[in-house]
């Protein structure tokens, strides 16, 4: 269980970590999603006691996770793949790891076993591909069978493989019991892989719940409508609550209203309809409706759907 | 809303032995570290080359120097047996000064500090238990290259008198001496990496002060220099590799200047290392790492 209070980080007059206050807890997986440089690593790195906070506070099982008494066993965290001295062999460095906890060689080839390492131990580090980096770092992080995982992009540079080795293994770690916390940029990932969701944009919480309720609060559900007619029902529909685009002649884009409501208004004032689906967003389309207003690097041109719909 | 995910924790499925965090397993872990990378290797390995070699090649240049009928030096100022081991120190020390520094700005590099202190997040820790790593080892080495060294220039030179006279109380301290000194310059070096953070940095400072601002400050005609000269710590620090007779000798050559008997010597090296070791703890334990 990790509780963060307030939590701030400040570099000089930029505000990285703007008093967020969040709760993660054990037995499921959940997500840290944000776009880059929205402070995700930065407050992975506040729990884990790297960084200090500039305001707030966060615990980890209670405790700060400095003054843990075995902090290997209560937290293990992938916070950068290349946290790693590249002269050195994979086993040595978490043999050295281990080692700072009394933890056995035996660990630390079950740990080298569990992450696919084995071929590749004995060589040094430096040589390393990014995903063989990316599951090094992961291996560390459980050496000491923590309670509490900590992974900061961790499908980052993995191949198709890996990335679903890497959403098994979280999974199965959350069903132990143990609280798994992972950070994303990408909303894909995190729709399949997270229970719950913590969106941060701009050092802020933007919105904390279980997966699917953010999603579906975050998609907006439209109607798309052919009608010979569209001039005439657009008029029906216009109402409190309701908006109607068109992008090209004789097809609508309701929103605010379900195609039940559209089907039975267009019956009632016998409009002719060609066409009626629901639709329902694209995660992408959540995810920067979600944080639009929030994102560090904007791309200088923004595609135009995305700016029309200023409502949520 | 999270009724479901409100069950306790409980243990873990996978039975892994539970550790705990520990000075002696803290100790286990730096010596892992240590001897896992070619640096070590590499620079105990040519220290070891030329402290060995030095002192055998200097001894013969001393045994076949003309001799005082013959134009060569007077005989008061002739070199003892001790005289080629302090030579090659100095040389040989850069090797232990590298390996020091790189004990820990190799971390800063290549940014194994952050698993590092991840897995000691009170930090002060892995500086201690890295110095100690490296001073034992350093310490070892430093012996075991001064006795074969010892042996080789007995079993060449012994004949024509040129070797170590073990039943020399002086002699003894001197070349204890010369073994400390070398770990501690070791350790002076890792104590500037750890204020620099910097591989590069530490080594051009530590060489810097052992090499060159000795002799930039003799050689500038300046009063002040000249006093803070005995108090550089290479200078001082080699105090101890020498008896007290040559300390003498030397002290009766300077005319100005503090003359600090060996162990006042090591004394300021000591402090030297105290004052850049506290402020590199302040600074890791206040730095965001």
């Amino acid at each position: 269980m990790i509780e963060a209070q307030g939590l701030t980080k400040r570099y000089g007059p930029k505000t990285a970590v703007d008093g967020i206050t969040f709760t993660v807890q054990p037995g499921r997986v959940t997500g840290f999603l944000g776009p880059n440089g929205a402070g995700k690593s930065t407050t992975m790195r506040m729990i884990m006691g790297l960084d200090r906070p500039s305001g707030g506070s966060v615990v980890v099982n209670g405790k700060p996770y400095a003054q843990h008494h075995s902090p290997l066993t209560e937290v293990g965290a992938l916070l950068e793949a290349k946290a790693v001295h590249t002269g050195r062999s994979a086993r040595n460095h978490l043999r050295a790891i281990a080692a700072t906890h009394g933890i056995g060689d035996k660990r630390v080839n079950e740990v080298i076993e569990m992450t696919g390492l084995d071929a590749v131990a004995k060589r040094r580090v430096g040589g390393f591909s990014l995903g063989m980096g990316q599951r090094l770092g992961i291996a560390a992080a459980l050496v000491g069978d923590p309670r509490t995982l900590i992974l900061d992009e961790p499908v980052n540079g993995l191949d198709p493989e890996g990335v679903l080795w890497v959403r098994n293994l979280v999974r199965y770690l959350a069903s132990e019991g143990r609280t798994v916390f992972l950070s994303s940029h990408l909303m894909s990932e995190m729709a399949v892989t997270a229970d719950h969701l913590l969106v941060i944009g701009r050092g802020k919480i933007i919105a904390d719940g279980p997966t699917a309720t953010v999603i579906a609060q975050a998609t907006e559900e439209t109607v798309r409508v052919v009608s010979p007619q569209a001039t005439d029902l657009a008029a029906l529909l216009q109402g409190p609550g309701v908006s109607v685009t068109s992008d090209e002649p004789g097809v609508l884009v309701v929103s605010g209203a379900t195609s039940i409501q559209v089907g039975e208004l267009a019956a009632s004032n016998r409009v002719v309809l060609h066409e009626l689906t629901p639709v329902s967003g694209s995660l992408e389309e959540a995810y920067m409706s979600l944080t639009q207003d929030s994102v560090e690097y904007h791309s200088s041109e923004v595609p135009a759907e995305l700016t029309q719909e200023g409502s949520r | 809303m999270s009724t479901a995910v409100a069950t306790p924790t409980t243990t873990p499925a996978v039975a892994a032995p539970k550790g705990k965090l520990s000075f002696p397993h803290l100790l286990r872990s730096e010596w892992i570290k240590f001897w896992s990378v070619r640096s070590t290797i590499w620079t105990l390995g040519i220290f070891l080359f030329a402290t060995i070699s030095l002192v055998v090649l200097i001894s013969l240049a001393f045994v076949n120097a003309p001799s005082e009928a013959e134009g060569g030096p007077p005989a008061s100022q002739a070199a003892d047996a001790l005289g080629p081991f302090a030579v090659a120190v100095t040389l040989a020390q850069l090797a232990l000064a590298v390996l020091g520094a790189l004990t820990i700005t190799s971390e800063y590099t290549t940014g194994m500090i952050r698993s590092s202190l991840t897995a000691v997040p009170k930090r002060l820790p892995v500086l201690w238990s890295k110095a100690i790593v490296l001073m034992v080892s350093v310490l070892f080495a430093a012996v075991v290259a001064l006795a074969v060294s010892a042996v080789l220039q007995a079993l060449f030179f012994d004949s024509k008198d040129f070797s170590i006279d073990w039943s020399d109380a002086q002699t003894l301290r001197a070349l204890g001496g010369t073994a400390l000194y070398l770990a501690t310059i070791a350790l002076f070096a890792f104590a500037l990496g750890a204020l620099l953070r910097h591989s590069a940095a530490a080594v051009a400072t530590v060489l810097g002060l052992l090499l060159v601002a000795p002799i930039l400050f003799s050689a500038i005609p300046w009063k002040p220099l000249t006093y803070m000269f005995p108090f550089l710590p290479g200078v001082a620090g080699q105090q101890v590799t020498q008896t007290d007779a040559q300390l003498a000798d030397a002290a009766a050559s300077s005319p100005i200047g503090a003359d600090l008997s060996a162990w006042q010597g090591y004394g300021v090296l000591l402090l030297w290392i105290v004052l850049t070791l506290t402020a590199a703890s302040v600074l890791l334990k206040k730095r965001d790492a």
